[in-house]
């Protein structure tokens, strides 16, 4: 099935984070935590199914030229959309994920989907690249976040994981840890799949 | 039509439908947005002075030269009765600004409690300030001498303990706290406040 | 004098303390993709300091002068966005016109720099921390600058790297990534500079 197909591509193998190397500046700066990982993940899904949606239905109206600031307006709405909802319902998400929520607008991500593939194919498919690329994105910040929350605060979740005596490496939640937490996971998988630049 | 024209017509449609979706989504949230913020607001006030039951802001143009730091002030009351004032302070910290809520007892002239409502401390380290071991230290705390922070273990009242490897963090708290304090002797001299 | 003090605070406290790259992760896409010779940094970093500089001026106007008095707030992240998008399609006429060795120089990186989070976000940075227009503009560079020190620092590594016995997973991507975390390390120092 293509629709199927379509979903694990996003999920696994050109999953945006691992794979296609984007949208990292949310992928860094928020994996300090898994909470923090996951709630960004689900607005970032959320406007990446709107977006995808939008600008499949428009593709015949939008004329090449001005394709790009169109995406970017119909991107924007969706972000400004979910800044709204989650000041009103989840202020403590909100305030942890901070300046970044308006930035979802220039995450790479959302843009290459909408024109690599929203404006080529259907409706529903395009949904479902949006759903299978949010959750690969989601799945990517919370394996992120959750390593570094275990090992930079000894806590999972905001529930300790380890007895009293651990100490945890405070470096792994400050900026240097996300550069490196990336670094080697990326290597790893680099090694576990036999790939390499 | 001329082709320019005509790309500018369909950007603007899109524009339009997009700005009339964000209006229509404005004028849903907007109350609940509200609502919540004036509630957070509400909750942080009652953490730091819970016998209060309603609060009425105090008007700070007057001391804003002299305590540039101290940003808004509020009177705690139950029923007729003050119970005491609030104080929000913002202090230079290690890595940024740290806001925080001063609750003052009018009645025993003690500091309530303080609360850390916002801060960009180094994680581990001066973050330490917004758990209860440390902030707990200033409840009780008498309003009237300045306190200090040490090193180690404190010995007098006005003393507070620092947070290992976070003294800056833990003198800024401490001099927000002093902030607070101070504005509230003033205010109690010039009859802008009452016991 | 103290408003100058105030401006060199905000100008390093930008270009070092909160590097936009090395903690605050802003502009990693650049960061990450134009720095593999430091004479492509040097170009990024240049056409990047010369757009934050204008989108600062520019959204600062349009955020007081016409999304407050409105009540149009809401509609901040779409307006600034469409204005640095426009912006740099103009910067990009302009230079092609005005200066064809600057547009050689520059060109390839302006398409690329709307996509730059750094850009949309020191712009809305200058009104969360409630900037005037010379601290916005202050700002704006200092981050630019800052950006542009880490890029260009980065790519001269990066250079050496290329002929560095590398184990083979980590090539590409990952080395580079564990490199900017060392980097990152070595900017946490500047933390605690300004108290």
């Amino acid at each position: 099935m293509k629709a199927v197909k379509v979903f694990f591509n996003g999920v696994l193998n050109e999953n945006p984070t691992f794979r296609m190397v984007l949208g990292m500046c949310p992928t860094l700066a928020l994996t300090t935590a898994a909470i923090n990982g996951i709630g960004m993940g689900l607005a970032t899904t959320f406007v990446l199914v709107g977006s995808n949606l939008v600008i499949s239905l428009l593709k015949n109206f939008v004329p090449q030229k001005i394709r790009i600031p169109a995406f970017v307006v119909v991107i924007a709405t969706f972000v400004t959309v979910v800044s709204m909802i989650m000041q009103a319902f989840l202020p403590e998400l909100n305030k942890s994920l901070g300046i970044y929520i308006p930035l979802i607008v220039v995450n790479c991500i959302i843009l290459a989907r909408a024109e690599s593939f929203a404006s080529k194919n259907s409706v529903l498919l395009s949904i479902i690249d949006g759903l299978g690329m949010g959750i690969g994105f989601t799945l990517a910040l919370l394996l992120l976040g959750s390593i570094r929350e275990i090992v930079g605060a000894g806590t999972w979740f905001g529930m300790p994981v380890f007895s009293d005596g651990f100490s945890p490496a405070v470096i792994m939640i400050l900026p240097p840890g996300g550069f490196i937490t990336l670094g080697l996971v990326l290597g790893l998988l680099n090694k576990l799949t036999g790939r390499a630049e | 039509m001329s082709e320019g024209v005509k790309l500018s017509i369909k950007l603007f449609i899109i524009t339009a439908v997009a700005a009339l979706a964000l209006g229509i989504t404005h004028a849903v949230t907007e109350e609940p947005i509200r609502l919540q913020n004036e509630q957070v607001s509400l909750e942080a006030r009652k953490a730091v002075l819970p016998d209060a039951e309603e609060f009425v802001r105090v008007d700070l143009s007057e001391y804003k030269d002299e305590y540039p730091n101290v940003v808004e002030a509020y009177q705690g009351k139950a029923g007729e009765d003050t119970v005491g004032y609030v104080f929000k302070v913002i202090s230079k910290g290690y890595g940024g600004d740290v806001e925080l809520f001063v609750g003052i007892d009018a009645r025993e002239d003690k500091v309530k409690n303080v609360n850390i409502i916002s801060h960009n401390e180094t994680p581990g380290l001066g973050a330490k300030a917004a758990g209860p071991d440390f902030l707990g230290q200033y409840s009780g705390k008498p309003v009237g001498s300045p306190l200090t922070v040490v090193r180690g273990s404190a010995t007098q009242d006005t003393q507070v303990e620092a947070i290992t490897g976070a003294t800056i963090t833990s003198k800024a708290v401490t001099e927000g706290v002093n902030s607070a304090a101070e504005l509230y002797g003033r205010l109690l001299k010039d009859g802008g406040a009452e016991r | 004098m103290e408003y100058v003090g105030k401006i060199f605070v905000i100008l390093i406290s930008s270009i070092l303390i909160n590097n936009f790259v090395m903690s605050r992760f802003l502009g990693i896409c650049p960061f990450l993709g134009v720095s593999k010779r430091v004479e492509t940094a040097v170009g990024m970093g240049a056409a990047v300091t010369f757009v934050m500089a204008m989108t600062s001026l520019i959204t600062y106007i349009i955020q007081y002068a016409i999304l407050e008095p409105l009540g149009l707030e809401y509609l901040q992240t779409i307006i600034f966005i469409l204005v640095i998008a426009s912006l740099v399609q103009f910067v990009e006429m302009v230079i092609q016109k005005t200066s064809p060795t600057l547009y050689q120089a520059l060109g390839v990186y302006l398409p690329l720099i709307t996509t730059n989070c750094a850009v949309l976000g020191v712009a809305i940075i200058n009104i969360d921390e409630k900037y005037d227009l010379i601290q916005a503009l202050f700002n704006g560079v200092g981050a630019a600058l800052g950006f542009t020190l880490a890029i260009v620092l980065f790519a001269g590594i990066r250079e050496r790297l290329e002929s560095s016995d590398i184990p083979k997973p980590l090539k590409g991507f990952p080395i580079a990534l564990i490199t900017a975390g060392l980097m990152s390390v070595a900017f946490l120092g500047f933390q605690g500079l300004i108290k």
